[in-house]
């Protein structure tokens, strides 16, 4: 369990974190989805205890992480793709983390054999892909066997197979009744793995729920229009007081129209119809949308494409 | 799913001792530890033969207030900067990449980590500096049993300076892990680790009142390592001591501060 009070960071005049509040239960995976710089990865170093927060906390299984008496064994955590040596190899880098928890050796190779790190255990991990540091990052996490794991970003760097085997990973954990967190900046992939969200933009929380619960709020009817004559059809669907957009393509997007309406629309004004389907926002559009006030790091006009391709025939 | 142990109380001394264990595993499992080692030792032995070869067959007068002790100690001023890195190397290893993050998940509280290096470091350190520093004076004795006058322990303060010699390679080790705490970035800690040791000392000599003699390596060649007077005005071995030991705790302190105030 991992409840978060009033979380708040500051780096210099930014707000990166700011009065975030949410809870994690144990049971499920819950995905910690936010666009980039919206400050997933330091609320997390702040439940782990690497940041101070300015003001609020951070609460693992009721306690503030610095006084767990034995934390590899309640925590794991993968924050980064290389928190470990590059000098040192797989196993003496758990080796080293087992110790200070009173971790016995045979489980060092229990986790590298979980993450399919045996065969190369003694390498230099600095000679490591981004994906096998990914895998050993997440064998540390497993190591002391914890309740509660954070992982950011997990599939970073992973090839498909890998990506597999991780949300296999994360659903197996969380069926074994552990508390699971995991950050991610697609909702694609959080669909996918998670069962609940935490969605955040610019350090506040915009929304905790199920993952079921927020696509059915949030997920919006349009209607695709393919005809000869789209600007004239255009300019009656703006007559009849809907926003029409036009694809790339030259199909007609609007929304807020039923196709039947449209339909009846286009027999009065005498219109031909090439196509006329219901479509609906995917996930990411969602997400877009709900996130796209506090999306941090914007590249220049990605309007002009992203919005109307981004609604796809049911 | 394991069962949370609550606990308020602070586990203080058993956290230490596991943390320990864990920094001396994270020590022998590196590379550059044994490369700076062998630097230290291969660098401290070498430079003792040379220079104890250099004070063979010379005339009586030039053998006047010769010191063959501090003459066989020579080599650990290589050792000293070899050891240095190896403290400094000890804590950026941390930094370079994020290491420092699974570290301090698993040792949460920041004081038992540093306190858990800084005892291993010393006492490796301690542990290597005695040997290597007995072995450079009896080689030493053997190459200016040659020709030249000898040292032997039971002689008043000879064994006062060759284990206090030992004991300084490790405060050099301490001066660099307290400096790589600070800075956090290999480069710039053994930079700065040159500049104490080899910049100040030639910085401040010539000024007036010989402020070089405060310098550790100074200290470490002229009173500690030094049974007859090496230089007018050198420090007395006792205030010597005291004042490297005073630069190491600084460092380490200051170090300490950084690693509890910043965020990982």
């Amino acid at each position: 369990m991992i409840v978060t009070d009033g979380l708040t960071k500051h780096f210099g005049r930014k707000r990166a974190v700011d009065g975030l509040s949410f809870s994690v239960t144990p049971g499920v995976v819950t995905g910690f989805l936010g666009p980039n710089g919206s400050g997933k990865s330091t609320t997390m170093r702040m439940i782990m205890g690497l940041d101070a927060p300015d003001a609020g906390r951070a609460m693992v299984n009721g306690l503030l992480y610095d006084e767990l008496r034995w934390p590899l064994r309640e925590v794991g955590a993968l924050l980064d793709a290389t928190a470990f040596h590059p000098g040192r190899s797989a196993r003496n880098h758990l080796r080293c983390l087992a110790r200070t928890n009173e971790i016995p050796d045979r489980r060092i190779d229990e986790v590298l054999d979980i993450v399919g790190l045996t065969a190369v255990a003694d390498q230099r991990a600095g000679k490591y892909s981004l994906g096998m540091g990914q895998r050993l990052g997440i064998a540390a996490a497993l190591l002391g066997d914890p309740g509660v794991l954070l992982f950011d970003e997990p599939v970073n760097g992973l090839d498909p197979e890998g990506i597999r085997w991780v949300r296999h990973l994360l659903r197996d954990l969380a069926g074994e009744g552990r508390t699971i967190l995991v950050s991610s900046h697609l909702i694609n992939e959080m669909a996918l793995t998670a069962e609940r969200l935490v969605v955040i933009g610019r350090g506040a929380l915009i929304a905790e729920t199920s993952v079921d619960e927020f696509v059915a709020r949030h997920r919006s009817e349009a209607v695709r229009i393919v005809t000869p004559t789209p600007q004239r059809f255009v300019s009656a669907l703006g007559r009849a007081g809907a926003r029409p957009s036009v694809d790339p393509d030259g199909a007609i997007i609007v929304s807020g129209l039923a196709s039947s309406v449209i339909g009846e629309l286009a027999a009065e004004k005498a219109l031909t119809l090439h196509e006329l389907t219901p479509v609906h926002a995917s996930l990411e559009d969602v997400f877009m949308e709900l996130t796209s006030e506090s999306v941090e790091y914007r590249s220049l006009a990605p309007d002009a494409e992203a919005a109307p391709s981004a609604l796809v025939a049911r | 799913m394991t069962i949370a142990v609550p606990t308020t109380t602070r586990h203080w001394r058993s956290g230490l001792s596991h943390a320990m264990r864990s920094e001396w595993t994270k020590l022998v499992s590196l590379r550059s530890t044994k490369v700076t080692l062998l630097v230290t030792v291969a660098g401290t032995l070498l430079v003792t033969y040379l220079s104890s070869r250099s004070a063979l067959h010379h005339s009586r007068q030039w053998y006047q207030g010769f010191d063959p002790t501090n003459q066989s100690l020579t080599g650990l001023a290589v050792g000293s900067l070899a050891i240095g890195v190896l403290g400094v190397l000890a804590m950026t290893g941390e930094y370079g990449a994020g290491t420092i993050r699974s570290s301090l998940a698993a040792v949460p509280r920041r004081e038992v980590l540093m306190s858990a290096k800084v005892l291993v470091v010393g006492l490796c350190t301690l542990v290597i500096g005695e040997a290597l520093s007995f072995a450079s004076f009896f080689f030493g004795q053997a190459i200016l049993s040659g020709g030249a006058p000898t040292a032997t322990l039971n002689q008043p303060g000879v064994v006062r300076a060759v284990a206090l010699s030992g004991a300084f390679l490790a405060l050099f080790a301490l001066l660099g892990l307290g400096l790589g705490a600070i800075i956090r970035h290999t480069a710039g800690a053994i930079a700065a680790f040159a500049g104490v040791t080899l910049l100040l000392p030639i910085l401040l000599h010539g000024i007036s009142g010989d402020p070089a003699r405060f310098a550790p390596e100074i200290i470490f060649a002229n009173s500690v390592s030094a049974v007859v007077a090496q230089q007018a005005g050198a420090l007395s071995a006792t205030i010597g001591t005291v004042l490297m030991v005073m630069y190491c705790a600084a460092a380490l302190i200051m170090g300490a501060a950084v690693l509890n105030r910043r965020d990982a």
